[in-house]
């Protein structure tokens, strides 16, 4: 049984095709990555799966129900829930609040709860805060900072923090996109391990995007290549790596692709690099 | 939003507009009915509202400059307009004219109340962005718009207090509060009798001229901004802020351009109500003001020439709304229309889409 | 001790002080030093470290002397000088003395007091300072007519619209929603209480049931009004806010002769010319009144208890009422914002992409907004309509709205302290010191300006032009501007508000419909 699937899963802004009739599958517990060059339409993929945009056509499916075009909330109240390539903290707001903001949908209280605060009220806002704090422990970040407003964190412990959001929702499918941007190979092999960790201590799906392809290579049960809205290739992260098209498509002659995503921050080399890497080491 | 539930959506709209709406006037069968015993009529409130609805325009086009360069709805406009009717007037009793003065003679004060009143606001519009708008450029968009609806208050006040100086411009008349008449000088001679054209409507030189000069300054502020080397340069710096100063245009010049030339027009249109109403008041600016946001929303705020066809729109919709329907509900209508406009096409008639990046 | 360095170090409160008695004179000098010095007691535990209630007190005293000080100046300046400047008797030096005395010693007293309290350990100091508050807002009213200040309409009025400026500050401060037609809530929760509890149409109902219905009312609009306006960005939710608001005030106004058809039915009726077919809904045999237009719906019903009997011309029994819808309005609100909601809020404000994608759903936490915000707004219409027994459309018009903006702005967005303090400014300013400053002014220039004038056009000029109550938008006008570039995040500001709005905010223009209409 598949957790997560999309059919002929197709996003057009006007005359352009950002994703073009892309089918996928999650299987429950697998680790699958989506890469591709900028531009493939990766993000915009994401965005369907989270239901920030409506398909132009396609369908998904979680859990054999159909969820085609439901709203982003009711995704994460079902158990998809994302982070964001460019963070999306509540910056303002606590470091936890931040934790309990994902909470929000494993929540009850209504309007009269709220007003009249019953002891039932007052003890799930307890729990919360409670899951609060040992998910800040869980994800590295600590209590101590709990207090603090979210922007004021270093900039890896607000990807980490963005992670422990998502994760106070109880998800059962967690899509990160580009979870290592900006992180030194210290904190992106802290990264990878982690991920490991909450498949396996919390029973998720995990589908990231990734340009690192050192992480890809090592993580993922399977890897989904992307180009200009197709996708191109699919397979173990060895069949992927021996592909031609993928090569081809990193490799590339031109780069002139569709601007749908804002460009990623770290260089284009870096990454061929490390796919060249990969590939002779395999 | 399905398709179906759209077309529910709209017809539960329409019926409740049918349902309630002949509260407010809106009593198609005696609508009909009047239509059709007088359809002069119609072509005269026609006319008003064309006329109107002109006027309306030239001040729509100062919110759509404004708000296509720097995305503020500069709340302040339709008072900035209120003034150039006050300093506009004032120049008409500093040269002493009455009504029914000679065309000829009152050509003169009327070039020089134009003038002056294009160059005041134009000028109080540029101080108002360089004290009140350009601090809080970077700050987040609520900044700016309180800053507007506080200039708003200060120029409405304004009003009254240049209205209550009658020690020194008697044509203010007594009271500060008090609508002002302004001198009636263009000629109300029936143009289309005169080529010998027999009708019932009236087509006077007075309706010809406030239609040819509003017409004219729009025409002129299209060419301007299609053809000279500094329209270019809004249209850039409204395209995308950072890139025109990559390329090395002065931004904050043209930011002023922009106020110069929004103030010129909304003094212009001071100027052309009064002469077309032959009365302000200085309350006048926040419903105008309305009414051309209205407008230029309608149009598709930022699109030069969504606000112009806007503001005859709205000018129509005014016009027949206080014949047909119900003067007291007009505002009301106009309003109604800027909410569903706002609601369902918020790009307007002729603007695009917005699309946001994740 | 440095008697100069002392009233500098008191210079804003004691200026304050310092105008009231140069406006009131009398006891007002009595009755403001003990409102400022308790507050002046309470802020020096803001600013300083009070170890213990010694301390406290020693600090509070020196406080309170500075206030003090410029009341007792500004006593004997209106006493001897201000009186019969402005054409009225001066008053004897001693009495004069004795009203500067009376007020230095109440602030001396009052701060030396509130500070001790701030010296306690912490639970007992909440207490005695919550104490404190509670006696000073419980016994003003006796204070106020003992001291004859007739200030007590007045205060009622800024309890009025603290109750409005803590509702919109639901919508606009925590969920960042800016909403330009608030007045139109509290038009209909008036308007509500208007219909319900009067003989217009013949619904005489109790006041204490009616301000809930008020209440319900207002929320409902809320919804209906809020729904259009969930898909839109910022801005132009603020423009559609002030459609509605200009609308409300529209239909109150006309809403005189109401017939109702059914459309479809008449449609038929026309067509077939068969007029019966026509079915009528409302106002059928004559067209329905319902607001009675711009006389407006007069008298309103009056609440009554057991005891104090019908609410009459004592402003006794009225201040006790609103105070408790204050007290209740703060409780509840603060109730909202501590909580699952009030987080939902924060975090729609913040970034509604986000939030959305995080399992808040973004239309009914708006809605919500706006609806609790209406609410409130519905108490303050209920009591409003009671309390002036009358009602009229023109009392609910934009610049209504703009003035309850302006306090939540003033105050500090998103801070219920910072909302009342706006407020309190606000409504003093407007209410209490422009026309009491118009009429001294107006009393100097004729008695002493005026006549040595003699050019007539100045002279006239001056009468006309220079009137303080003429100038109020201008002075709200310039506040918004003012506070906007030099404290865009109010006097006593959130923590969050305040790192918002000195920064750069890209997320706030985001829209999911946006996004998501895209397609």
């Amino acid at each position: 049984m598949s957790l997560l699937e999309a059919r002929q899963l197709t996003m057009r802004f006007g005359g352009l095709v950002a994703v073009n009739a892309v089918d996928l599958t999650l299987e429950p517990g697998m680790i699958a990555s989506l890469i591709g060059p900028n531009g493939a339409g990766k993000t915009t993929f994401f965005n369907m799966l989270s239901g920030l945009y409506v398909p132009s056509s396609g369908q998904l499916f979680f859990e054999d129900r159909e969820i085609t075009g439901t709203e982003p909330h009711q995704l994460t109240r079902y158990g998809i829930v994302r982070t964001f390539q460019n963070i999306r903290l509540f910056g303002n707001m606590t470091v936890l609040e931040n934790v309990l903001v994902g909470r929000h949908c494993r929540m009850q209280t209504g309007l009269l709860g709220t007003l009249l605060r019953p002891p039932k009220v007052m003890a799930e806002e307890a729990a919360a805060r409670r899951a609060a704090f040992s998910l800040l422990d869980y994800v590295g970040l600590g209590t101590e900072r709990a207090q603090e407003s979210a922007k004021n964190l270093p900039y890896g412990d607000q990807r980490r923090l963005e992670i422990a959001r998502a994760l106070a929702s109880n998800p059962k499918v967690l899509l990160l996109d580009e979870p290592t941007a900006g992180m030194n190979p210290n904190e992106t092999a802290d990264l990878t391990r982690f991920i490991y960790r909450i498949r396996d201590e919390l029973d998720l799906t995990v589908m990231l995007i990734e340009h690192d392809m050192k992480v890809v290579m090592d993580i993922s049960d399977r890897v989904s290549v992307m180009e200009y809205g197709i996708k191109i290739a699919q397979g173990t992260p060895d069949e992927v790596r021996a592909n031609p098209r993928v090569i081809e498509a990193y490799l590339g002659k031109d780069e002139d692709s569709p601007a749908v995503e804002s460009p990623a921050p770290e260089p284009l080399n870096g990454r061929v690099e490390s796919l060249k890497d990969t590939s002779t080491e395999g | 939003m399905k398709q179906w539930q759209r077309i529910v959506l709209y017809v539960m709209v329409g019926y409740f507009i049918l349902l309630l709406g002949p509260v407010a006037g809106l009593d198609l069968p005696r609508i009909v009915k009047d239509i059709s015993q007088s359809p002069s009529l119609l072509i005269t409130q026609l006319l008003v509202g064309l006329i109107n609805g002109a006027i309306i325009a030239v001040i729509a086009l100062g919110y759509t400059l404004v708000y296509g360069i720097i995305e503020l709805i500069n709340f302040a406009h339709g008072d900035l307009y209120m003034l150039g009717g006050f300093a506009a007037l004032t120049v008409m009793g500093a040269f002493g004219v009455q009504d029914g003065a000679p065309f000829i003679t009152s050509i003169l004060p009327m070039l020089a109340a134009l003038l002056v009143a294009a160059g005041f606001c134009a000028g109080l519009n540029v101080l108002t962005e360089r004290y009140a708008y350009r601090p809080l450029r970077n700050a987040p968009r609520l900044a700016p718009l309180i800053s507007a609806i506080g200039m708003s208050f200060i120029f409405q006040n304004l009003g009254l207090f240049w209205g209550g100086l009658r020690s020194f411009i008697p044509i203010m008349g007594n009271t500060a509060a008090a609508p002002k008449s302004f001198p009636d000088l263009l000629p109300r001679n029936d143009i289309l009798e005169a080529i010998g054209i027999e009708s019932k409507v009236d087509f006077t030189v007075k309706d010809l001229v406030v239609l040819v000069v509003a017409v004219v300054l729009m025409v002129a502020l299209n060419l301007f901004v299609q053809r000279t080397p500094a329209g270019k340069a809004m249209r850039a710096v409204a395209q995308n802020r950072d890139a025109a100063k990559i390329v090395g245009i002065n931004v904050d010049q043209i930011i002023v351009l922009t106020f110069l030339i929004g103030g010129a027009l909304a003094g212009s249109a001071g100027l052309l109500v009064g002469l077309y109403n032959n009365t302000i008041v200085f309350t006048m600016g926040f419903t105008a003001g309305l009414r051309a946001f209205t407008a230029a929303v309608l149009g598709g705020i930022g699109n030069i020439t969504g606000a112009m066809l806007g503001g005859v729109l709205i000018g129509l919709l005014s016009a027949l709304s206080d014949q047909y329907l119900s003067s007291r509900w007009t505002d009301a209508w106009v309003f109604g229309v800027l909410v569903l406009i706002l609601v369902f096409r918020p790009s307007g008639l002729l603007g695009e889409n917005l699309q946001e990046k994740v | 001790m440095n008697i100069l360095k002392l009233i500098r170090s008191s210079s804003v409160l004691g200026a304050v002080g310092a105008l009231t008695v140069l406006l009131f004179g009398g006891w007002s000098g009595a009755v403001i030093g003990w409102l400022l010095g308790t507050g002046m007691g309470y802020m020096s535990s803001q600013t300083k470290l009070i170890a213990n209630p010694k301390t406290g007190a020693q600090i509070g005293g020196t406080a309170g002397l500075g206030l003090g000080i410029w009341l007792l100046v500004a006593s004997l300046l209106e006493g001897l000088l201000l009186l019969p400047l402005s054409g009225r008797p001066a008053i004897p030096f001693g009495t004069a003395l004795l009203f500067g005395l009376a007020g230095l010693g109440l602030a001396v007293l009052s701060a030396v007091l509130m500070a001790a309290f701030q010296g306690l350990a912490n639970p007992a100091q909440k207490q005695a300072t919550r104490l404190t508050l509670a006696f000073v807002l419980l016994i003003f009213p006796f204070a106020d007519q003992i001291a004859q200040t007739g200030w007590i309409a007045t205060v009622i009025q800024i309890q009025i619209f603290a109750i409005l400026a803590l509702g919109l500050n639901i919508p606009v401060g925590y969920a960042g929603l800016l909403d330009l037609g608030y007045a139109a809530f509290f038009a209909i929760g008036a308007y509500t209480t208007g219909m319900l509890s009067s003989a217009h149409l013949g619904i005489e109902w109790n006041f204490w049931i009616v301000i809930w219905i008020a209440a319900a009312v207002a929320a409902i609009a809320g919804i209906i009004l809020g729904a259009p306006t969930l898909p839109l960005r910022g801005d132009y939710l603020a423009i559609v806010t002030l459609g509605f608001g200009e609308i409300i005030p529209i239909v109150f106004r006309n809403l005189t002769e109401i017939k109702i058809t059914e459309p479809i039915s008449s449609l038929l009726a026309t067509l077939l010319n068969r007029p019966e077919l026509a079915i009528c809904l409302v106002g059928c045999t004559e067209p329905f009144n319902l607001t009675n237009g711009e006389t407006g719906i007069n008298p309103i019903g009056r609440p009554s208890l057991p005891i104090v009997g019908t609410f009459g011309t004592s402003p006794f029994p009225w201040y006790y009422l609103v105070l408790l819808l204050v007290v209740f309005s703060m409780f509840m609100i603060g109730r909202l914002r501590d909580s699952r909601l009030g987080r939902a809020w924060a975090a729609i404000r913040e970034d509604e992409l986000a939030a959305s994608a995080m399992g808040i759903n973004r239309v009914s936490t708006k809605l919500l907004a706006f609806a609790m915000g209406a609410t409130f707004s519905g108490f303050a219409g209920a009591f409003y309509a009671a309390y002036i027994t009358a009602i009229f459309p023109s009392v609910f018009d934009f610049s209504v709205s703009v003035i309850i903006l302006c306090m939540v702005i003033l105050g500090g967005l998103g801070n219920m302290t910072g909302v009342l303090l706006g407020c309190i400014i606000i409504m003093a300013a407007d209410r209490l010191y422009l026309p009491k400053l118009a009429e001294v002014l107006k009393g100097i220039l004729n008695t002493s300006v005026l006549p040595n004038i003699s050019s007539p056009a100045l002279r006239d000029f001056i009468t006309t032009s220079l009137d303080p109550i003429q100038m109020r938008l201008f002075l709200f006008g310039l506040v918004l501007v003012i506070m906007m570039i030099v404290r865009p995040e109010g006097l006593v500001p959130s923590a969050q508000r305040r790192a918002e709005l000195h920064e750069p905010d890209p997320a706030a223009n985001d829209s999911l419909a946006d996004v998501r209409s895209a397609g």
